[in-house]
């Protein structure tokens, strides 16, 4: 187990180098660099003065040179400072940042688990009911409503028209920290996050957990007396339970989206918006430090499903 | 037991809660909640005022210039300055002083202007008004409450650019090196400026607050804590406005309608002083006859625009100006003319100069009311026969694209922009004049036309300011007949207050301002 979970890091930093030089490359070949996007239109600015602001900031060195430099703080773990803020590391900005998109994440996905496999397995066990009937289309309009669709109109709703919820911002600006404000203002962007989600797992656990209450072993057990509330959370649960686990450990990555999307829309301070607001601005460093924290977190994911899939299933051997 | 022990504690903490004469919960501050870096004039993030092209109407509460619009735009008055005088040549710029502290306490002096403004003139600190403010040769100090800016020559903008010139204390920054400056984290953690509202903290990206300067020359101010709230974009902040969590926020025109005629909001209307046009590139062989040019002006129904697009609010623009005082008399309407149009381009040989190829539309205008401008421009040009084909960019690749070192002219042949206007009129010299051709300035379509550049230069060397009007009429006399641009209009901006904000005072001014808007003054009622 030790050595795959090694072999599986140096892999993953492999790759996370590769990342940086492919978002690198991507970025200089994007139009407009930090310079471009801090001008007004509106109120113009000389190209001489534009120079010497690139010049100040090194953006005039040679493409290389700026990634080598840039790879060589990365490693040092320093990666640098914000070129569109004051005096702002991105280090620090993101160690800002990654505790209000873990709490967003982290509560919309358990909110998705929890709905997810409780619908899927109300489904299953009342196969063609109302009920499953019911759940089946609600996981249908789930899945099928786009991220963009649900968030606004679910601000629209719950902010603007019913007033339940703060329209956007974790905490109440200038109020003191209470946790019913940080709750008041989390609750709508994480149950919209888990729309989508809940859905999805809500489909695999009803279709995984059918699967194996056909399985002869299943069979065995009823015909032995036990009771059908025991037959589906003792013995078939757990097998049902396998590829909702791996689809939930290849959810994060996209829950990863869904949070980036959902935090420019509610305003939330994570690192969703922190990248929206740095590819607006081309805040390249800022970019880079985010997208490969962002990485990190995506393969240590996958690596703890696998960890996970083998604690649910000691048949499984990782090494 | 258990449960009856818990009704109890929950019984007596209760009555304690409602018993008379329980001690009195402290008063909350008051505090004014907005959206003020929303929009156009705003700029979310950027604290340094040096660096600001925008957000002036926040940057204003806490940092003051020497010189200040009037609350109408109309007139320059004396802020950190009780009062100026300019000598007969203009060479000259005399400031008195206000007797104003900094927010730590120490006196506001003729050498923190001085320090302001060489920081400014000085490139390497990351400042966007040293080519402004080219034309100081010297500040002199006679006194701790006299500065005198000393010019090398006539600068007829250079009242305006000071209004942008926010003072800064040489006491807190003189240890900073310049090169430095631009990104200090002073800027945004102990700012001080002479204000009426002092710094008080910054949550990245959520949030700005202020709280009152009780020491503020012009009296304490009645609000305890101003909020500056950030927003992703304008949609954002005008549902928090709807729902009441903020009391002000720029509005875009779309979503005016559906604050008039409710009780509860005050909807503010202004000029945008930001003149949109199709802008020709010179580099390109298509504009290059003024009939092309013509044609393409009497070809689009600019009335329709702005009578269905834009409700009505915006101006027709003739020239690169609407203010009345700007307009010469026997200006050419160009009127909607389609058959013209045709007979323009027709004598011109567009059949040979492009025919029906189409042509890029280049703007950075993303908004759903701009789509629908440049829908109908397209349909417009299209009857004529001009095939233009609209290409909306984000600002940064809009500006790569037109500063870019070795521009790719086929990338922008015809723009759809704008250009600050007003208050002063010479603020389109930069796009306009021959001399402002890049690296030198912004006119990024090369416009080579003398009678226009002559215009501008009479303009910009005019001294006395009886005949400034009548120059700038000269500029928009040469604009309408040699068609630099194809100018369209000059837009309407909105904000909405809450009707519970009393003494508020807030236009949409170019880049946020600043303007005299006595935020002492401001409350927020019941």
């Amino acid at each position: 187990m030790l050595n795959f979970c090694l072999r599986r890091l140096a892999v993953g930093i492999g790759m996370l180098i590769a990342l940086s030089l492919l978002i690198f490359i991507l970025l200089r070949l994007a139009p407009g660099d930090p310079i471009d996007a801090y001008i007004n239109p509106n109120v113009a600015m000389s190209q001489e003065e534009m120079a010497a602001v690139r010049a100040r900031l090194g953006l005039d060195q040679p493409l290389p040179v700026q990634y080598l430099a840039w790879l060589g703080g990365a490693l040092r773990g320093d990666l640098g400072f914000s070129l569109q803020r004051n005096g702002e590391t991105v280090l620090g900005l993101v160690a800002q940042r990654i505790g209000p998109t873990l709490l967003l994440m982290g509560t919309g996905l358990a909110i998705a688990i929890v709905v997810g496999i409780g619908a899927g397995i109300i489904g299953a066990v009342r196969r063609n009911s109302a009920t499953d009937l019911g759940l089946s289309v609600a996981a249908f309009l789930g899945i099928s409503s786009p991220a963009f669709l649900t968030a606004l109109v679910g601000l629209y709703v719950f902010s603007v028209l019913l007033r339940w919820a703060p329209s956007g911002g974790m905490l109440t600006p200038g109020a003191p920290f209470s946790l019913g404000d940080l709750a008041s203002h989390l609750i709508l962007p994480a149950l919209l996050l888990s729309i989508g989600h809940a859905a999805l797992i809500m489909r695999y656990m009803r279709a995984s957990l059918l699967e194996v209450l056909n399985q002869d072993y299943v069979r065995s057990a009823r015909a032995k007396g036990v009771k059908e509330f025991w037959v589906v959370v003792k013995h078939a649960l757990r097998n049902a339970l396998l590829p909702v686990v791996t689809l939930i450990g290849s959810t994060i990555g996209i829950a990863v989206g869904g949070a980036i999307f959902l935090e420019s829309v509610f305003n939330w301070p994570g690192m969703g918006l922190l990248l929206v607001n740095a590819v607006e601005t081309r805040d390249y460093p800022v970019i880079m430090g985010a997208t490969l924290v962002v990485g990190a977190c995506v393969i240590l994911a996958n690596l703890l499903t696998d960890i996970a899939y083998a604690a649910i299933d000691p048949r499984i051997q990782v090494a | 037991m258990r449960f009856r022990m818990l009704a109890s504690a929950l019984a007596l903490a209760a009555a304690m809660a409602w018993a008379p004469g329980a001690p009195a919960v402290a008063q909350e501050p008051s505090t004014i909640t907005g959206g003020f870096d929303v929009g156009p004039g705003g700029f979310q993030g950027n604290f340094n005022p040096l660096a600001a092209t925008g957000g002036f109407t926040w940057l204003s509460l806490y940092f003051e210039p020497l010189v200040i619009n009037d609350d109408k735009l109309e007139s320059i008055v004396g802020d950190l300055a009780s009062s100026y005088e300019v000598s007969a040549d203009k060479l000259q710029y005399t400031f008195k002083l206000a007797d104003a502290k900094w927010h730590d306490g120490q006196p506001f002096t003729s050498a923190d202007v001085k320090f302001t403004i060489d920081t400014a003139k000085n490139g390497a600190t990351g400042t966007v008004f040293a080519a402004r403010l080219g034309a100081i040769a010297s500040v002199e100090t006679p006194d701790a409450k006299t500065a005198v800016l000393k010019l090398s020559a006539p600068n007829a903008g250079l009242l305006a650019t000071l209004t942008q010139l926010m003072m800064l204390p040489q006491h807190a920054l003189k240890d900073i090196p310049s090169d430095t400056l631009a990104k200090h984290e002073w800027w945004s953690k102990s700012p001080i400026g002479t204000g009426p509202y002092k710094f008080s903290r910054y949550v990245t990206d959520q949030y700005v607050e202020l709280a009152a300067n009780p020491d503020y020359r012009g009296g304490k101010p009645v609000t305890d804590r101003i909020i500056n709230r950030y927003f992703a974009n304008t949609a954002a902040a005008v549902a928090a406005l709807r729902s009441g969590e903020i009391a002000f926020s720029y509005v875009e025109a779309d979503d005016v309608a559906t604050f008039q005629g409710n009780d509860g909001f005050k909807v503010i209307e202004g000029n945008s002083y930001v003149v949109n046009y199709l802008g020709f590139n010179q580099e390109v062989p298509l504009w290059k006859d003024v009939r092309v040019r013509q044609a393409v002006m009497h070809a689009i129904n600019r009335d329709a625009i702005v009578q269905s697009l834009y409700k009505g609010a915006a101006e027709i623009a003739n020239c690169g100006y609407v203010a009345d005082h700007l307009l010469p008399s026997g200006l050419d309407a160009y009127a909607y003319d389609p058959e013209k149009a045709k007979q323009l381009l027709a004598e011109a040989g567009w059949d040979q100069i492009n025919g029906s190829k189409p042509i890029p539309l280049l703007t950075y205008y993303n908004t759903p009311l701009a789509s629908n401008v440049l829908a109908a421009v397209q349909a417009m040009l299209g009857q004529v026969g001009i095939n233009v084909v609209p290409r909306a960019v984000d600002t940064p690749t809009y500006n790569a694209t037109i500063y870019a070192q070795n521009p790719d002219w086929s990338q922008f042949p015809l723009v759809y922009a704008g250009l600050q206007n007003g208050p002063d009129p010479s603020a389109i010299n930069i796009g306009l004049n021959e001399k402002q051709i890049p690296p030198a300035g912004a006119n990024f379509l090369r416009i080579r036309m003398p009678e226009v550049t002559g215009a501008f230069d009479a303009a910009l060397n005019e001294t006395d300011d009886s005949k400034r009007a009548e120059r700038y009429q000269a500029v928009c006399k040469a604009m309408n007949a040699n068609l630099p641009w194809a100018t369209m209009w000059v837009a309407k901006r909105y904000g909405v207050a809450s009707a519970k904000l009393k003494d508020f005072v807030w236009i949409p001014a170019p880049a946020g301002g600043p303007f005299a808007a006595h935020p002492e003054k401001w409350a927020l009622g019941n």
